[in-house]
């Protein structure tokens, strides 16, 4: 099969990788628009988007992780996203410099890549509620600390969950590289 | 840190940045993007399909969680329906009356025509200061921009506020950026009905406008008076408070919705109506 498309050993599990953090991407996206979002837990919807987007891109690195993160984030503003234009910016961004940031001073483990899930998901989730702030209708300042924060925190739920399957899919290749 | 970005990451940032001001130009001008339109008619069936399994996991769930109280509450309707078996019996003699005066006097039943298109809720949007959904039939099923979805009790539940071939977004009466105008049916004052997401009253409605010698009840109907793109009379919601507004010089009222947004599955948009 492989001698058919033409494909080295290594291009095959690359593209078998980058296919299976697309289908990650697609179950969260499903996950987050068919199931969470119908039922608000506290009165908050659960993003756990930003999250993964986050460590696909730690795990990743800036380079190919940050193309992920750009698409991811495309993806998602297409797919209904309230204010999904801003989080095409901010997601990405804050993705590469999480990963550029784990890779210079912090490391690839758990506790770095979910203190910078939370701080993506935050910025995310704050720059839009200062847009809600700005724009009409607007919404009341007290939602900040009532809504949104509770909803970045449970949103933290997830973050092991995707730490966990990103390590797993990122091994993909790894073996025979070395 | 700064050494740590390479040129390509640079450009990467760049990039992120230039796709972000496009889209707001996009969104800005009003369009749908063409994008949007892809990644949604490609989500439809995914969609479709992870809404129709959460609804069967829900469905089993409640069966197996409201059992005994069904079994309770079966018992107790079927005791109301013994005896509206006998209320029935005498109504029967008294519609038969009805229906010859009727005729008698050559009235006509007053009737407004929907033509309406059922469709399943397949996602809702994921934000909490957006009250809106997406169904799995668009254009296709002959719906637009600005057509009303109502329950099948003739409950409203929102506005088609964008739409694609297999696919609609429904804005619903929850969110702010709606307003409706409304009578309140017993006494006939009218006002305009808006979300109250923004105001901190999450799943509540509020009317606006009413005269400040407005009396209001709790549990007072609230219907459209119609327009052109709400057919009147239709249910929006019940009175459940009221007070003054911030100028003193209008009351409002907060309306509990009709329709029981939180449970919804299916919809059914009016694309076509006649106002008599």
């Amino acid at each position: 099969m492989l001698k058919y498309f033409h494909l080295t050993k290594r291009q095959w599990q690359g593209i078998l990788k980058w296919s299976l953090y697309g289908l990650l991407t697609l179950l969260v996206v499903l996950l987050q628009t068919s199931v969470l979002a119908k039922r608000p837990i506290l009165g908050t919807k659960l993003a756990p988007l930003p999250a993964l987007i986050v460590c696909v891109c730690v795990r990743e690195g800036p380079e190919k992780g940050g193309i992920y993160a750009i698409l991811a984030a495309l993806f998602w503003c297409f797919s209904g996203a309230d204010f999904g234009n801003l989080s095409v910016a901010v997601i990405p961004i804050g993705a590469i410099l999480s990963a550029v940031l784990c890779r210079a001073v912090l490391t690839l483990r758990f506790l770095p890549t979910a203190l910078c899930c939370l701080a993506v998901t935050l910025l995310n989730a704050s720059v839009i509620f200062l847009f809600k702030l700005i724009l009409p209708p607007t919404v009341a300042l007290e939602n900040y600390w009532r809504i949104l924060l509770p909803g970045v925190g449970l949103s933290m739920v997830f973050v092991p969950l995707h730490y966990g399957l990103v390590k797993l899919i990122g091994r993909i290749g790894v073996q025979d590289a070395l | 840190m700064k050494k740590h970005l390479s040129a390509k990451t640079k450009w990467l940032i760049v990039i992120a940045v230039l796709l972000a001001g496009l889209i707001t130009v996009t969104a800005a001008v009003g369009a749908t993007h063409p994008g949007e339109n892809a990644v949604q008619v490609m989500l439809t069936p995914f969609r479709s399909a992870a809404s129709a399994i959460v609804r069967q996991v829900e469905r089993f769930y409640d069966y197996i969680s409201r059992y005994e109280s069904l079994q309770a509450e079966n018992e107790a309707l079927r005791k109301q329906i013994i005896a509206m078996e006998e209320d029935v019996r005498s109504a029967d003699s008294l519609q038969r009356e009805n229906e010859r005066l009727h005729q008698l006097l050559g009235l006509s039943e007053e009737h407004e025509d929907y033509h309406r298109v059922s469709a399943y809720i397949i996602s809702w949007v994921d934000s909490s200061w957006k009250s809106a959904f997406t169904i799995g039939k668009g254009t296709n099923s002959g719906i637009e921009v600005g057509h009303v979805a109502i329950t099948e009790y003739g409950q409203v539940v929102g506005l088609v506020t964008e739409v694609g071939p297999n696919w609609a977004t429904i804005t619903t009466v929850l969110d702010s950026a709606l307003g409706i105008s409304a009578t309140v049916a017993s006494t006939g004052y009218n006002g305009v009905v808006e979300g109250a997401l923004a105001t901190g009253s999450e799943g509540l409605l509020r009317m606006n406008y009413l005269p400040t010698d407005s009396v209001l009840r709790n549990n007072d109907q609230v219907l459209t008076t119609g327009s052109t793109v709400y057919p009147r009379g239709l249910i929006i919601g019940y009175i459940t408070d009221a007070g003054f507004d911030q100028t003193g010089v209008a009351k409002y009222a907060l309306l509990k919705p009709a329709a029981d947004l939180d449970d919804l599955e299916q919809v059914f948009i009016i694309t076509d109506y006649e106002n008599q």
